[in-house]
């Protein structure tokens, strides 16, 4: 009897002392545990995807040339470069490198590594074709300083050098483990990659000689954890300190948010986006309905904007007031007044002087799949029917919506998107050149040489202020056209053990650096 | 016995093969391409059309049939088209995850389980065999996702008596060597990672024991209800064995046949991953990179998986047959 209850007590206050050891083993002070939903796809900047996971680590192992300056974004900083200098005909960039920086395997960070590492992924990642191909040159011109030559002007150049497959990648380090690289992974950054388990963790170490300082953390722990109810319990519980959007998914239930501002454990780090997500109409469709303006400002007119971020967000998400996000730099103040006010009245009206009878309107209101998009066709829906227009939503799997899309087979359709580089090419070029309109992700634009010629002007000018009254103009132009009806722009939201300090939220790409985080 | 079980191997083959074409020519059914799903919504058209090319998509389903197929011969399972890494090599690191789950699994469903049905046999009506009957419903009915929700949040958050989620503790590492946590940790000699994944495993298994532990019990109840009815156990008790002996030697003998053949299935069923068990514990297991496969559209990693499932499974039924001979002297003589 005397040895069960020994026993007993022993098995009791095993996991007490074990657990008591283990604290002291590992230093949890210095650890940050983030959850992300499942593994990064690849560390290897020469083949990144834009896929959140992978990336964020990329750029804590890695330094590109340079990064927007947190906290708003507006500026550009230099990394591995110490200053730039670009050309007037704007094709021209050249680049004074830090002197000293050393990869993490001790070699010697300079120009030939910037000229290999952005050579590499211009030969091996289909990703970034579209952009990478208007590199004509790279020379080295002395081991700090390097020039890049551009076949045509593009401005927003330096953005994508901000991106992770611009990351600088240790040339000795590529050589020695050649196709083994994503798994051995070798940069400049602020952490050293140090293990991976599939389905597990991905384990980063602080770079002592960090050329910015040595981080105040000492490990990164990425843990899987593919449940959104798991993530909050393993936050509530201390088991992580981060859990974060990761891209487009969400890192928590809409709903959990609330009751988690409500935890005096837990802090809930909001930011402004850049994604943008509208109900947009067929633009090259010629004989629908929504070929006449008018009756896309009807439309415009129906929707409750305010309505939809409080009812169907809870203030989680913004408004959005025309192509561009409100956080943007080239954003137009102007559009706040120009953007269409709810009115239902108005937008009657404005079907009576297009002369069309809005219960002949039968509309199929196509949305991606999932409870919130679900939400938003349904609040958009019931807008839809107070000026007497009838829509059925149909939720459609992600690739199936988009086939619909780029074959033009749809009236109105709920989409979005968020852009990864920190420029309004992301959302006016794509979105609204009209040689695009039957790819993936456009509004599907008519021919309209003036805003096309605009479009292209606004991407190629080198001067910055002269860029930003173009895209100023592109915007006007584009409400006037009404392509779309812009709905809500969700924020980004981050959330985190009440003693974690110094994280900065970043936008686009919306991937955080822990350079500069810390334990309370 | 040999031979019986060399034929069944031989057996194996074309029942591989079928599974083979259907999974490939399923998997090209779901809508949706590869290509576009990997890149996500934020993807052009000119990036999504370098993809297809990069992953030989554009080529004709019989070419890549054929030569998914000459790979498989040479051991070869393809590569994952989300990560580019050798699916058999995926599947190997991950299976061992699985394993451990199930059998700790199936250990504990037995050791609950068939004393629970026997009891409840033995005394039918009494007031334990109401509480196990009520018991084992729960069991049975109770949807896995939230009997895991609420061990959480009892033991992981509320009492913090045992870890929410994952295989072993973050701050630990284990140098892999069987791919058992448990083991690897003892052979290394590193007891305190052994022990946090003796911590971690607690939950999941409970989860999936307590369904399997109320089926088996059930199961077993209503058989052993029929046997002790039969004219042997008459006969036994007349011959005045001991009561012990009649339920134990003669009764739960043959109950225990039927039973197995239960085990082995929902075994196997384990084996080829209990997917909504590991993605909400976090578990590295074979079930959650099939279901993120099949999210991806992954195809090799599909068919990988689906293959190794399909295996699993006959292997399983395979050595239920080979248990019934081992219990059965009737069975075990007609095998000959």
């Amino acid at each position: 009897m005397n040895f069960w209850k020994g026993f007993a007590a022993a098995m009791v206050a095993l996991p007490f002392v074990a657990g008591g050891a283990l604290a002291q083993n590992a230093d949890q002070q210095k650890t940050l545990v983030v959850a992300v939903p499942s593994d990064p796809v690849s560390l290897e900047p020469g083949t990144n995807k834009a896929e959140p996971i992978g990336s964020e680590i990329i750029l804590n192992v890695f330094d590109t040339l340079v990064a927007w300056t947190a906290p708003d974004f507006t500026k550009l900083e230099g990394r591995l470069a110490n200053n730039w200098k670009v050309s007037d005909d704007g094709k021209e960039f050249t680049f004074q490198l830090r002197e000293g920086v050393k990869f993490q395997d001790g070699t010697a960070f300079d120009a030939a590594a910037v000229k290999f590492s952005l050579e590499r992924t211009k030969a091996s990642n289909s990703y970034v074709k579209a952009t990478f191909d208007l590199i004509k040159d790279i020379t080295v011109v002395s081991p700090t300083e390097v020039k890049i030559t551009l076949t045509a002007a593009y401005p927003a150049f330096l953005s994508i050098l901000a991106q992770p497959q611009s990351a600088i990648v240790s040339p000795t380090a590529v050589e020695k483990y050649g196709d083994k690289f994503a798994a051995n992974p070798v940069g400049t950054g602020p952490f050293v990659f140090k293990s991976a388990q599939a389905d597990t963790n991905v384990v980063l170490e602080a770079n002592p000689d960090y050329f910015r300082g040595a981080p105040k953390l000492s490990t990164i722990i990425y843990r899987v954890i593919p449940d959104a109810s798991t993530r909050r319990l393993e936050l509530e519980s201390g088991g992580v300190d981060i859990v974060q959007q990761q891209g487009q998914l969400s890192a928590i239930a809409a709903e959990d948010i609330g009751a988690l501002k409500e935890n005096k454990d837990v802090k809930v780090l909001e930011t402004s986006s850049q994604i943008i997500r509208q109900l947009e109409f067929n633009n090259s469709k010629t004989d629908g309905p929504f070929a006449d303006v008018k009756v896309r400002q009807a439309v415009a007119h129906a929707i409750d904007y305010d309505g939809l971020l409080e009812g169907v967000f809870g203030g989680t998400a913004e408004r959005v007031y025309g192509p561009l996000t409100s956080n943007s730099w080239a954003f137009n103040p102007k559009m706040k007044e120009l953007a269409p006010k709810y009115d239902v009245e108005l937008a009657k009206k404005l079907l009576e002087e297009a002369k069309v009878d809005p219960s002949s309107l039968n509309l199929k209101l196509y949305s991606f799949q999932g409870p919130l998009w679900g939400a938003v066709a349904t609040f958009v829906q019931a807008n839809l029917a107070d000026i007497g227009v009838n829509a059925t939503i149909e939720q459609t799997e992600f690739p199936a919506l988009r086939a619909l899309q780029t074959s033009g087979q749809f009236d109105v359709a709920l989409d979005g998107r968020q852009p990864w580089y920190n420029d309004p090419d992301a959302h006016i070029t794509i979105g609204y050149l009209s040689s695009l309109a039957n790819t993936a992700m456009t509004f599907r634009m008519p021919e309209d040489k003036a805003l096309d010629d605009l479009i292209l002007k606004a991407q190629q000018t080198p001067d910055m202020e002269a860029r930003k009254q173009l895209y100023f103009q592109i915007q006007e132009e584009i409400a006037k056209r009404v392509p779309g009806a812009y709905l809500f722009s969700p924020k980004l939201i981050v959330f985190a053990r009440a003693n974690v300090e110094g994280l900065v939220v970043n936008s686009a790409p919306p991937l955080n650096e822990y350079w500069s985080v810390y334990k309370k | 016995m040999a031979s019986f079980i060399l034929r069944r191997l031989i057996a194996l083959i074309p029942v591989m093969a079928i599974v083979l074409v259907i999974v490939f020519s399923l998997v090209r059914m779901i809508p949706g391409d590869p290509a576009v799903t990997l890149l996500g919504p934020g993807a052009t058209q000119g990036q999504i059309d370098a993809l297809r090319a990069q992953l030989d998509l554009d080529q004709p389903v019989v070419l890549q049939f054929l030569h998914y197929v000459l790979g498989l011969l040479q051991g070869d399972f393809g590569f994952s088209l989300k990560t580019g890494l050798p699916v058999a090599n995926e599947i190997l690191t991950r299976l061992p995850a699985t394993i451990e789950l199930s059998v700790c699994a199936v250990i504990v469903a037995i050791i609950f389980g068939i004393p629970l049905g026997v009891l409840s046999a033995v005394r039918p009506n009494s007031l334990f065999d109401h509480v196990t009957r009520v018991g084992s419903l729960i069991g049975v009915s109770m949807p896995a996702f939230l009997l895991a929700l609420i061990l959480q949040l009892v033991f992981g958050t509320m009492l913090g008596w045992l870890p929410v989620s994952g295989r072993m503790s973050s701050f630990m590492t284990v140098q892999p060597v069987t791919g058992f946590a448990i083991l690897d940790g003892i052979i290394t000699g590193n007891l305190y990672a052994a022990w946090s994944a003796v911590q971690h495993l607690i939950l999941p298994t409970a989860v999936l024991a307590a369904f399997l532990a109320a089926t088996l019990g059930r199961f077993v109840r209503n058989t052993m209800l029929d046997v002790m009815g039969e004219d042997f156990i008459r006969t036994a008790r007349a011959k005045g064995l001991h009561n012990s002996d009649v339920v134990l030697n003669h009764g739960l003998r043959n109950s225990l046949l039927p039973a197995i053949t239960v085990i082995g299935l929902k075994f196997a069923e384990m084996l080829g991953g209990a997917i909504l068990t590991e993605t909400i514990f976090a578990w590295p297991g074979i079930g959650r990179y099939m279901f993120e496969a099949i999210k991806n559209r992954d195809y090799p990693v599909i068919q990988g998986t689906t293959l190794v499932f399909a295996l699993m499974f006959v292997l399983t039924s395979i050595i239920v047959d080979v248990l019934y001979g081992v219990l059965d002297p009737r069975v075990r003589h007609r095998m000959k």
